[in-house]
């Protein structure tokens, strides 16, 4: 009954209209997109900066409608946002006027889950992302970072069956950034879920995923895929492994030879 | 106590004063007969009355009835114009309809209608709190609406994907996102509603401080009418300072209520 694909995504172009005078034409973002994601793996794409990633994130989180070609998941094919596909948006996108045990306690609530289990859950997520003890503050009371750790644990908590993570972890600080993706990578395999995550670096990339996209510049399409064939168990010694360093090498080649050919298309 | 605020102590300490000036040149010129006591009666008449008003209660009549029909109508405004705001944003039928007759509304001056209203549903408390409501109902719903067309799509997006209804989304999400140009609708209609009280009052009789006013104007009784003035310019105040202190309670949250 289960198809072995977590997400199908076959020829998916998307144009953004333009606005009258400025840029009439509009912008085409992806290019007859061909990906497929497998059931439960986690996936990371890369691509330079304007070349539809947080597009690819919206069509298949259904936030956008599909304009041509196919978006599929296990659930068939995607028409609306819905909780089965959660997602941490580039710029968080938190509640404002809910504080931080609020904003994480949302998703759950809507599940129907009783009130103090929301709780609960929620609390665990909040110190699980480190933010324990700004349970009552406000977002606009916090750094970029924190509100981005809110964020991040509101979608977990919800623990959806596809994870969508639009740069996750781009406003956190080194250390904290390491310590997070070490928890998600744990998270990921201990409730076993697909993963599409956008990122700019490389090595994240490459330690956090069973594969790697690396989308052209734009408009985007899939350029080249790569299985980082480094095993489930990704730990400090990850890092040094040698496989680890020269897949960072070969991929970070990859992408600069797109970013190259972005700036080339004179954007 | 900290610099600042001894400063800010000393600022308030000297806009009392320039007030304090402004009322005692008053009073002089009254008392010494520079303009004439009946067109311009010295403060200390207009407050004594004040206190002997106070005193019978005519005052809290007056008061009462006017802070009852502006309240009112303007409460009634208020649950009509803010959903319909709402919906106008959010469904394209209901703007279809309505964003005709709220841009010719708008501008309009409610108070022409006075007369009609007067006709249809005689000069009695239904046919003044329609007008306060009818001329309330213009700010409120064009503030909501667009407000509520401006709203970012990134919560909406959020709630969505975290598994919120149509309906839910209406209730939970667009409402808080709104309700800071909600409360700046309200905030607009609020005197709008005071004037509209007062002038109704005025033209319909029926007590009120609007109907007390124009009963000591009829009588020559000009400390009457300075007495009508000071107490709506404390109601207003009042009323007012109430739905500041509202919007500061209800947007905790928002960057607007955070010290820098
Ligand atoms: N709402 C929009 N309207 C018009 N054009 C848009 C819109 N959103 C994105 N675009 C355009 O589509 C292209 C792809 O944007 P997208 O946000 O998907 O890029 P991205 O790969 O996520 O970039 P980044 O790495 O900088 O986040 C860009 O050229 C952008 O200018
Ligand atoms: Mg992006």
């Amino acid at each position: 009954m289960t198809a072995d694909f977590g997400i199908k995504i076959e020829g998916v172009s998307h144009a953004y209209p333009g606005t009258q005078g400025l840029n009439a034409a509009g912008t085409l973002a992806l290019k007859q997109t061909d990906l497929l994601i497998r059931h439960h793996e986690f996936h990371a794409l890369l691509g330079p900066s304007g070349c539809g990633k947080s597009t690819l994130l919206y069509l298949i989180g259904g936030f956008i409608p599909v304009q041509t070609g196919s978006i599929s998941t296990q659930k068939g094919p995607v028409t609306a946002p819905g909780p089965d596909r959660s997602i941490v948006f580039q710029n968080f996108a938190l509640f404002p006027w809910k504080t931080v045990l609020e904003n994480v306690m949302y998703g759950l609530q809507k599940k129907g889950l009783p009130e103090a289990e929301c709780r609960d859950i929620a609390q665990a997520h909040i110190k699980l992302v480190q933010l324990s003890g700004f349970e009552q503050a406000y977002p606009s009371q916090l750094s970029g970072g924190m509100q981005q750790r809110a964020a991040i644990a509101r979608t977990l908590a919800v623990d959806p069956d596809i994870l969508l993570m639009d740069e996750p972890f781009g406003a956190l600080d080194a250390q904290t950034r390491r310590v997070m993706q070490e928890e998600l990578r744990m998270i990921w395999k201990r409730r076993p879920k697909t993963v599409v995550f956008v990122t700019h670096d490389v090595h994240e990339a490459v330690f956090l995923a069973d594969r790697i996209s690396i989308m052209s510049a734009r408009p985007g399409r899939i350029e080249h895929q790569i299985d980082t064939g480094l095993g489930p168990e990704r730990d400090e010694s990850t890092l040094t492994d040698r496989r680890f360093v020269e897949l960072g090498e070969q991929i970070w080649r990859l992408v600069r030879e797109q970013a190259v050919l972005a700036s080339r298309g004179g954007l | 106590m900290s610099p600042l605020s001894l400063i800010r102590h000393r600022d308030r300490l000297l806009q009392a004063l320039v007030l304090v000036g402004l009322v005692s040149v008053w009073e002089l010129s009254s008392r010494a007969g520079w303009v004439h006591p009946f067109l311009l009666p010295p403060p200390s008449d207009v407050l004594a009355r004040l206190f002997a008003d106070m005193q019978s209660g005519a005052v809290f009549v007056d008061l009462g009835l006017t802070l009852y029909r502006a309240v009112t109508g303007f409460v009634i405004a208020a649950v009509l114009a803010v959903p319909l705001g709402i919906l106008m944003a959010r469904r394209r039928g209901v703007q279809w309809f309505f964003d005709p007759l709220i841009s010719i509304g708008f501008p309009m001056p409610k108070i022409a209608f006075v007369p009609i209203f007067i006709l249809w549903f005689d000069i009695y408390d239904t046919s003044k709190v329609i007008m306060i409501t009818f001329s309330c109902f213009f700010p409120i719903v064009t503030a909501t609406y667009s407000g509520t067309s401006h709203i970012d799509k990134w919560p909406l997006w959020s709630a969505r994907s975290l598994g919120a209804s149509e309906s839910e989304l209406l209730r939970e999400i667009i409402l808080p996102l709104a309700s800071p140009a909600i409360l700046t609708g309200l905030q607009i209609a609020l005197p709008v509603g005071m004037i509209t009280t007062i002038v109704t009052e005025m033209l319909m009789g029926g007590s009120g401080v609007g109907g007390a006013m124009i009963a000591a104007g009829r009588f020559a009784d000009s400390v009457g009418v300075f007495a009508g003035i000071i107490e709506i310019a404390i109601l207003g105040m009042v009323v007012i300072r109430a739905l500041d202190w509202l919007r500061a309670r209800l947007l905790v949250w928002h960057p607007e209520n955070r010290a820098h």
